[in-house]
């Protein structure tokens, strides 16, 4: 009987033992996944990393803005870019490399579509954080699809354009400041829905049937298309 | 009389084991207590401030807004944005830097006094790059879309 009461008694003590060693195994791993956790600051890195892809992709933009306004090409900006980076983040060993820069300007899809575009592939290294090979593509572009002018009176005609992003999308933001028609005037841009391409563009103009169409969209890309 | 005299010692004992056992959890509790990192230690402000400050420019870079407002120099407009963006507690002072890092906000772009910044134990600073914006020429009508970075160095503390 005695000797059943203390072991009863020891029990206890196990018990608590035990009680003590798993709170301080728990607080151990609780310490440790904390420690981890803040001391990788993931969302810097995804951030910096964010940086640089938003960047390479306006930059691309910018290209292709540029080269279609004035033919200049994108090689030169993204040369200029990678080595930039190396400057802006220099304790962050980063590599930035640059393949298949490709643009084109106004060319003709089919009869009355021509698209200007824009694209290149990169590949990040960020030497500080261990990132090696994350890579991603940019492509834009712009495409300018044009219908047949119709005539309203002797003098004034209307042409319907449709405009769309890369993303096949059309261009939502445009107003007659985006348009040009060679040797029109009175250059009024309405926009109204379509059940194929969603938003069309309705173009009055006085000026000649035969039209050249040109719009720069908010990123000043430029894209022509003509009737014949 | 004898029982009796058990049964106290068998009381004692209880006792005995309960402080005993309140002084185990009390030293495992201490024990694990030194390994807290408290919300205050400077590791968590460092990288909360970092974190608060990338996220802020990385969004409003994100939503197309930051990028105009700096290329035209809009100075008090990215001061109420960053204003908005960040918590009422957190101050900061952001300098708008040409790639050879010379400033080109003529304007301070503060939140806070600068003692603030002179005087705070912890300050973090967060770089961000910029290439530039499209403009349309007013005299030719066409866009001039010329890459010319910009490196954005913010410094964020808490009041």
């Amino acid at each position: 009987m005695k000797t059943r009461r203390e072991k009863r008694g020891q029990f206890i003590i196990i018990a608590v033992m035990l009680t003590a060693v798993m709170i301080v195994s728990i607080g151990a791993l609780m310490h440790n996944a904390i420690t981890y956790y803040k001391h990788e600051p993931w969302e810097e890195y995804s951030t910096l990393i964010g940086d640089i892809e938003i960047n390479s992709r306006r930059l691309v933009e910018l290209s292709l803005a540029s080269y279609t306004n004035s033919s200049e090409p994108i090689t030169s900006n993204l040369a200029k870019w990678e080595n930039d980076l190396i400057d802006a983040y220099p304790s962050s060993g980063i590599t930035l490399t640059s393949s298949g820069a490709q643009m084109l300007s106004s060319s003709r899809i089919d009869y009355r579509t021509t698209k200007s575009s824009a694209q290149a592939s990169f590949t990040l290294d960020i030497q500080s954080i261990g990132l090696e090979g994350y890579a991603f593509n940019v492509l834009t572009s712009v495409t300018l699809k044009i219908g047949t002018p119709t005539a309203i009176n002797s003098t004034t005609n209307e042409i319907i354009a449709v405009v769309k992003s890369e993303t096949g999308m059309p261009v939502t933001d445009l107003s007659a400041a985006n348009f040009k028609i060679e040797n029109a005037t009175k250059i009024s841009v309405g926009s109204i829905y379509d059940k194929t391409n969603i938003l069309e563009y309705k173009i009055v103009y006085d000026g000649p049937t035969n039209a050249l169409v040109e719009v720069w969209d908010q990123r000043g890309i430029h894209v022509v298309a003509s009737q014949t | 009389m004898r029982i009796k005299d058990l049964r106290n010692k068998r009381g004692q004992m209880r006792i005995i084991e309960t402080i005993l056992a309140s002084f185990i959890i009390v030293a495992a509790l201490s024990f694990v207590g030194i390994f807290a990192v408290s919300p205050t230690s400077p590791a968590y402000e460092m990288t909360d401030l970092e974190k608060m400050g990338y996220s802020a420019l990385h969004d409003l870079d994100q939503q197309g807004l930051l990028a105009p407002i700096v290329y035209n120099q809009q100075w008090s407009d990215l001061r109420n944005i960053l204003r908005i963006t960040l918590p009422n507690d957190v101050y900061f002072n952001l300098t708008i830097c040409n790639i050879n890092g010379l400033p080109i906000n003529s304007n301070p772009i503060l939140y806070g006094d600068l003692n603030t910044f002179s005087e705070a134990k912890n300050v973090a600073s967060i770089t961000y790059c910029l290439v530039g914006i499209p403009k349309l020429n007013a005299n030719t009508g066409t866009y001039e879309a010329n890459y010319s970075p910009l490196i954005l160095v913010l410094e964020v503390t808490r009041g």
